[in-house]
């Protein structure tokens, strides 16, 4: 196993001293994680994702609990960990804003001893691999978020990591960002066998990226499994909103209930279960005067809904 | 050929602040008024009191000012709220999951974004005090000031971080960095030379590092050969560098970066 945590378990401190009181943020977590898998770990804002990850990557230390990365205890050995992985946090950035990613890229490259011939022959993989070669001259604040977080993945696979710890990677990020991003961290995984740690609150994440599951609310784990088992029983649902040029009837279809209807618009659960996504769409289309229609996931919120509402196995 | 990750972040560094000439040109213009104008209080005074103070002449008040200011000058001037925001907002994180240093990667980055004004400060100083002053008292000594520059923004960038560390424990470290200028002022000697201070001042301002951080430049550019000030400098970059160094590996032990 590639990651190995035990009950782990963390306890901040908050308020002034008089009035202290304990957040627990993360609440006996056990889970591992086998070499070369995809591991989407997610949950609510504030579930303890964050802190999770930040422990398992030496940051912060636990108040309980044990962990095991590549073998190694990460907040004791944490420097020697850090040569084996790779993190990337979406909300901070580890390139010098007033340097093009290619200085930084040298500055890393020190950090991890490459020689400079090593470190060009990377960059020019990277450049390759990520389709990002062109931005690597470019000073990072003129990069666009989708841009720069492509430059941010490519910083962090320098050194060949053995695991990517990813930490809200798409946050921010446009649809099209987001979904060539997902591309990158699969195609990642299948060439290199990278293990990719990811944690999210977006649902898609989930279903594009990872092959397992982990959700964690409230601090503690409250489901495990493959991605594609947790399709088939809470991400089945799918949501549909459109906007129609003129009042219409919209027809009875098996698995859909119309949440809302007005006479331009209308909103729609899907039990793709029951009707593929697809059918819906063209039963809709050719029905209705649509003006405009969009499918999305359901909130994550609803999907842990469910999860609280599945019978304990 | 391998570089050490030191020199790589000291010269993108010094690189990029030379890219943007823009604050170079801002702090440059503010040292020249701020030195010209102590330089020439100290000047009067020195010519009134019979053309010397506490063994420092008028020409001599000159080099030590002007040299005193570039010392200080060549520093972020809130060096230490910057690095202490980083510490309480979590943003130095990022930086723990790099295989070196934190606070060694920061002194070397800050040493090389300083360096470029350290030099156009010691050029324009230099260039000021020989058209106010004539040249300098001692050349031999005022060479030697060069390096001991060096070491001053070094031993200051090094203290520096050590009290901004203090935003491991104490959240906020704006007040540190409102006590350590003022220190720096006097008892660092950048205002006055050490000698000006009553006796008992004098003695401590001289025992305690913020010495290294401008008198000792000063004193040597004010053409008074003392090479083991040099030394005396080398001794507090260990001492001040090894503090930093506990302080920030204490500190990064009790980090509490709570959300993302």
């Amino acid at each position: 196993m590639t990651i190995v945590v035990e009950r782990l378990t963390k306890v901040f401190h908050g308020g002034p001293k008089r009035r202290r009181h304990e957040i627990v943020a993360v609440r006996e977590v056990s889970l591992s994680v086998g070499a070369g898998e995809r591991l989407a770990f997610i949950g609510p804002n504030g579930a303890g994702k964050s802190t999770s990850i930040k422990m398992l990557t030496g940051i912060l230390i636990p108040t309980a609990g044990s962990a095991a990365v590549l073998g190694m205890t990460p907040w004791r050995g944490r420097r020697a960990l850090t040569r084996r992985i790779g993190t990337l946090f979406g909300q901070r950035s580890q390139l010098w804003l007033e340097l093009t990613p290619r200085e930084t890229f040298r500055m890393l490259g020190a950090i991890h001893r490459l020689v400079p011939l090593e470190l060009r022959h990377r960059v020019d993989e990277l450049g390759a691999l990520l389709a990002a070669a062109d931005l690597f001259d470019v000073p990072v604040r003129s990069l666009s978020l989708g841009q720069r977080m492509r430059c941010e993945l490519a910083a962090c696979l320098l050194h060949r990591p053995d695991i990517l710890f990813l930490d809200e990677p798409t946050i921010g990020l446009d649809l099209l960002a987001k979904a060539r991003f997902r591309e990158l961290l699969v195609r990642l995984n299948e060439e290199r066998g990278t293990t990719i740690f990811l944690t999210s609150h977006d649902v898609a994440d989930i279903e594009h990226v990872a092959q397992r599951a982990v959700v964690i609310n409230h601090g503690s784990v409250i489901y495990d499994d493959a991605v594609a088992t947790m399709r088939r029983r809470l991400l089945s649902t799918k949501l549909i909103d459109a906007t129609l040029e003129r009042a219409a009837e919209p027809p009875r279809l098996p698995g859909v209930t119309f949440a809302e209807v007005t006479d331009t618009t209308l909103q729609a659960a899907v039990d793709t279960s029951v009707t593929p996504i697809k059918a819906v769409l063209d039963a809709l289309l050719i029905a209705l005067p649509v003006a405009d229609i969009s499918v999305t996931d359901p909130p994550l919120e609803q999907v842990i809904a469910e999860i609280y509402a599945m019978p304990a196995q | 050929m391998r570089e050490p990750w030191p020199l790589v972040a000291l010269r993108s560094s010094a690189m990029r602040a030379l890219r943007d000439p823009g604050p170079l040109a801002v702090s440059l213009g503010f040292y020249a008024i701020v030195a010209t104008v102590l330089a020439t209080l100290w000047r009067i005074a020195a010519t009134a009191h019979g053309g010397a103070i506490v063994g420092y002449s008028s020409a001599q008040f000159v080099w030590y000012i002007y040299t005193s200011e570039a010392a200080v000058s060549a520093l972020n001037p809130r060096q230490i709220e910057l690095t202490g925001d980083d510490i309480a907002s979590g943003a130095v994180a990022v930086e723990l999951l790099r295989p070196a240093s934190v606070v060694g990667m920061r002194i070397a980055s800050e040493l090389g974004r300083s360096l470029p004004r350290l030099f156009a400060c010691i050029a324009t100083g230099a260039v000021l005090a020989t058209l106010s002053a004539g040249a300098a008292p001692r050349p031999a000594a005022a060479l030697l000031a060069v390096p001991s520059l060096v070491l001053a923004v070094a031993c200051n960038l090094a203290a520096q971080h050590a009290f901004a560390g203090a935003a491991f424990w104490i959240r906020d470290a704006r007040s540190t960095w409102f006590l350590y200028q003022k220190l720096v002022f006097i008892l660092g000697g950048m205002l006055m030379p050490l000698q000006v201070l009553p006796g008992w001042l004098h003695a401590l301002a001289g025992a305690l590092p913020f010495m290294a951080m401008a008198y000792a430049p000063a004193r040597l550019a004010s053409g008074h050969l003392d090479p083991q000030l040099l030394v005396v400098q080398l001794a507090w970059l260990a001492v001040l560098a090894g503090a930093a160094a506990a302080v920030f590996g204490a500190g990064e032990r009790r980090l509490q970066v709570v959300g993302g």
